[in-house]
């Protein structure tokens, strides 16, 4: 069977999170303009979908992987799972105790959280074994620019909130806007680095 | 554990691309096992030991 390269995995990985952010973007509006319950049901669900492909794409990348990156693989995301159940339950508590007020909504961030859990604990294993694709100058060009697009979109997400007087979204939208951007002159400097290096090999 | 697969990689002048192709294995991975980062499993120690004609215990040893 084919191995699916770290280009390939993330190059569809980009691609559905562009469909993601469309879909999110595009499911607010038509939310709002939607009465029928059953096709308001089916909107709020929307995004999901892209989700699901991600889901499924990890888990070819899983299937097809030699057993150190499937080791690798299954340890970051044990970690992330751990992270996400930990940060769960103390906020969990919290909101029991009556300190934080969040409602249903904050489970849309579980998601997110849990993926980027394991993106920083993989880092950190496949460091562990001398590996990591950001390193070997392997990784997609793609990468900085999704983060950097990522970073406008969030930062006219928050210009959109601020104008509205929503400024805790807006706070909220600009802090991630400003850690898109930084990400993606991070991983930038670090592939054209790693691909200096492996020319000079 | 110690082993001698950097060596013998040297000796057939094979790029750790060319072994990780010949072991379906990722270049890292090869890589890991080189610098004894990582220990490879059974199965894949006994398709290193074939892919070189040895036997195990002449590539690997236990280390101290």
């Amino acid at each position: 069977m084919a191995r699916m390269t770290q280009k390939h995995y993330e190059k569809r990985l980009i691609l559905a999170m562009l469909v993601y952010m469309a879909v999110l973007v595009a499911d607010g509006p038509l939310l709002h303009a939607t009465a029928n319950l059953p096709l308001k049901a089916l909107l709020a669900v929307a995004p999901v979908l892209p989700m699901l492909y991600v889901i499924a794409l990890m888990w070819w990348r899983i299937r097809d992987s030699d057993e150190l990156e499937q080791r690798t693989q299954l340890v970051a995301l044990g970690v992330a799972t751990a992270l996400v159940s930990a940060i769960s339950m103390v906020g969990g508590f919290l909101v029991t105790g009556g300190v934080l007020h969040l409602g249903g909504s904050v489970l849309i961030w579980v998601f997110p959280v849990m993926m980027a859990g394991y993106g920083i604990a993989y880092r950190q294993v496949a460091r562990h074994y001398g590996m990591g694709a950001l390193c070997t100058g392997e990784g997609s060009s793609w990468v900085p620019w999704y983060f950097a697009l990522t970073g406008v979109l969030m930062a006219a997400l928050g210009i959109n909130a601020w104008r509205h007087r929503n400024l805790w979204d807006a706070w909220v939208f600009a802090a991630t806007a400003a850690f898109f951007v930084i990400l993606a002159i991070v991983s930038r400097v670090r592939l054209l680095r790693a691909r200096r290096m492996a020319g000079k090999d | 554990m110690n082993n001698r697969v950097r060596e013998l990689r040297g000796e057939r002048e094979w790029s750790q691309a060319d072994l990780a192709e010949r072991l379906e294995v990722s270049r890292q991975t090869v890589n890991a096992i080189e610098t004894g980062k990582y220990d490879p499993s059974l199965p894949l120690a006994f398709k290193i030991a074939k892919l070189f004609g040895l036997a195990i215990e002449s590539i690997f040893e236990p280390g101290e």
